[in-house]
């Protein structure tokens, strides 16, 4: 049995343990608390995914470059081969006539790539945003129902009608896309995920597809050569 | 004992605590700002790189039609084969163009600071950029440059973050002017058309978001600075 001055003595020291357990305790929350805030606000600072996604989109820009620098570099020296030799290749010539007219639709094309299927009615921004996204993932040649898309195809609602180069599309709307099916997959399924809310869409990748529809330029009127 | 019991039982939950800040603790400044210092680099990096190549294109590009132009003074057929190259350029946007046209210009509007409004409705998305392309298209135009970017038919706006990107990842930043070339009362109807780009007006009345257009008599619009690589589409026939 102790005393009661040495059992007030004990409850003393206890309590001043306590306190500064308590103390120590209280000051670490805080202390806790205010660093994570700290994080967050750091990090939303650096927009590091920006910058990221930046970096990856220039990476990714830049061996495009490089590839078109190799193909004109080939493309110089085989009309300078022909040169050099007294000739004219008009190969290397026939060569770009037919990848431009690939690029401006202007011939009918095949290759792989996705047959993408969309049950019920989509409006004019929803198609120009899947176009954007399949062009940025690399598509070469679109068609939509039977009409070639190429990037000046006007694509506008009227009302509930869809109307693709002045021409009312309906749905089921087919679109078939040439190009790498490992890269436009991704861009078919992101810009599907928005439209799949309300109606169906289906993607299914193809090796080999074919678009026959040509578009004819239009006449130029107003713009003139030179800057 | 119960002293101990609970002194034993602070120190563990403090140790604790002293651990967990210790791992959440955030990065010493030196090392974020070394850190936020090597991304900047890398973009500028990438960036100067991607100018050099495009110039080494636009180089090259020289060098190929002096090449072409010289094989076509040598033969017939290979000049038959080059005014059907002038033309598919001029259609592709690999020539520079001039004309009458009109000229759209936008700029962010007003950040309303609302705790409720949350929709960033005030600024320019890339989206917006091509409703305009799209509407200008519709309505005749014949050649269309943004930020002296020419639109042409591989040119796909997106975001990279907070960075619009358009054609081999060149950066747009507002404010934003769109030139169009062709007939100038045309492309004013079309984007002053109410039942177009109704989205985009309702915003410049609710956030003073800057979204014009001018007429005038001679604009220009620059050629594409690259070229175009076609991989896996192959002629039929």
């Amino acid at each position: 049995m102790r005393s009661p001055s040495v059992e007030l003595t004990a409850r003393s020291q206890r309590l001043v343990i306590f306190s500064l357990i308590a103390i120590g305790l209280g000051f670490l929350i805080v202390v806790q608390l205010r660093s994570q805030a700290a994080v967050a606000r750091t990090l939303a600072a650096q927009d590091d995914t920006s910058v990221a996604l930046l970096i990856n989109d220039l990476n990714r820009a830049n061996n495009q470059l490089i590839q078109q620098n190799a193909v004109l570099a080939e493309q110089q020296t085989q009309l300078q081969k022909a040169l050099t030799s007294g000739g004219a290749d008009s190969q290397a010539l026939s060569k770009e006539l037919t990848t431009l007219r690939e690029v401006n639709g202007a011939i009918a094309v095949h290759g792989p790539g996705l047959e993408i299927r969309i049950q019920g009615p989509v409006m004019d921004f929803e198609l120009q945003d899947a176009l954007n996204n399949l062009r940025n993932a690399g598509a070469e040649a679109i068609s939509l129902n039977g009409y070639r898309i190429i990037g000046s195809t006007p694509v506008v609602s009227r009302g509930d009608i869809l109307m693709v180069a002045g021409h009312a599309v309906r749905t089921p709307l087919v679109m078939l896309v040439i190009g790498d099916a490992e890269q436009l997959g991704p861009a078919a399924d992101l810009s599907a995920s928005s439209l799949q809310t309300r109606v169906q869409v289906s993607i299914q990748r193809q090796d080999d597809l074919a678009i026959t529809e040509v578009v004819t330029p239009r006449p130029v009127i107003y713009a003139q050569l030179g800057k | 004992m119960t002293v101990l019991a609970s002194v034993s039982l602070a120190t563990f939950l403090v140790a604790g605590l002293a651990a967990t800040q210790f791992r959440s603790q955030p990065l010493p400044p030196s090392n974020r700002l070394a850190r936020d210092e090597a991304l900047r680099k890398s973009v500028n990096q990438l960036e100067d790189q991607n100018r050099a190549l495009k110039a080494r294109v636009q180089t090259l590009q020289a060098d190929v039609k002096a090449g072409e132009d010289e094989t076509a003074r040598r033969s017939s057929a290979a000049q038959e084969v080059k005014a059907q190259l002038d033309e598919q350029k001029t259609f592709a946007g690999l020539t520079a163009l001039h004309g009458p046209g009109l000229t759209v210009l936008l700029h962010d509007g007003t950040d309303p600071n609302s705790p409720v409004d949350h929709s960033l409705g005030w600024t320019i998305h890339y989206q917006d950029l091509q409703d305009i392309v799209n509407v200008l298209w519709a309505s005749g135009a014949e050649a269309i440059a943004v930020n002296g970017q020419r639109i042409v038919p591989s040119t796909a706006f997106h975001y990279a973050g907070v960075n619009i990107l358009v054609n081999n990842a060149s950066r747009l930043s507002g404010p934003y002017t769109v030139i169009a070339v062709g007939d100038p009362p045309a492309l004013a109807n079309g984007v002053g058309n109410p039942d177009q780009l109704a989205e985009l007006k309702s915003r410049n009345r609710i956030y003073g978001l800057g979204f014009s257009w001018l007429r005038s008599t001679r604009l220009s619009v620059p050629a594409y600075d690259a070229t175009f690589l076609v991989k896996y589409a192959q002629p039929i026939g």
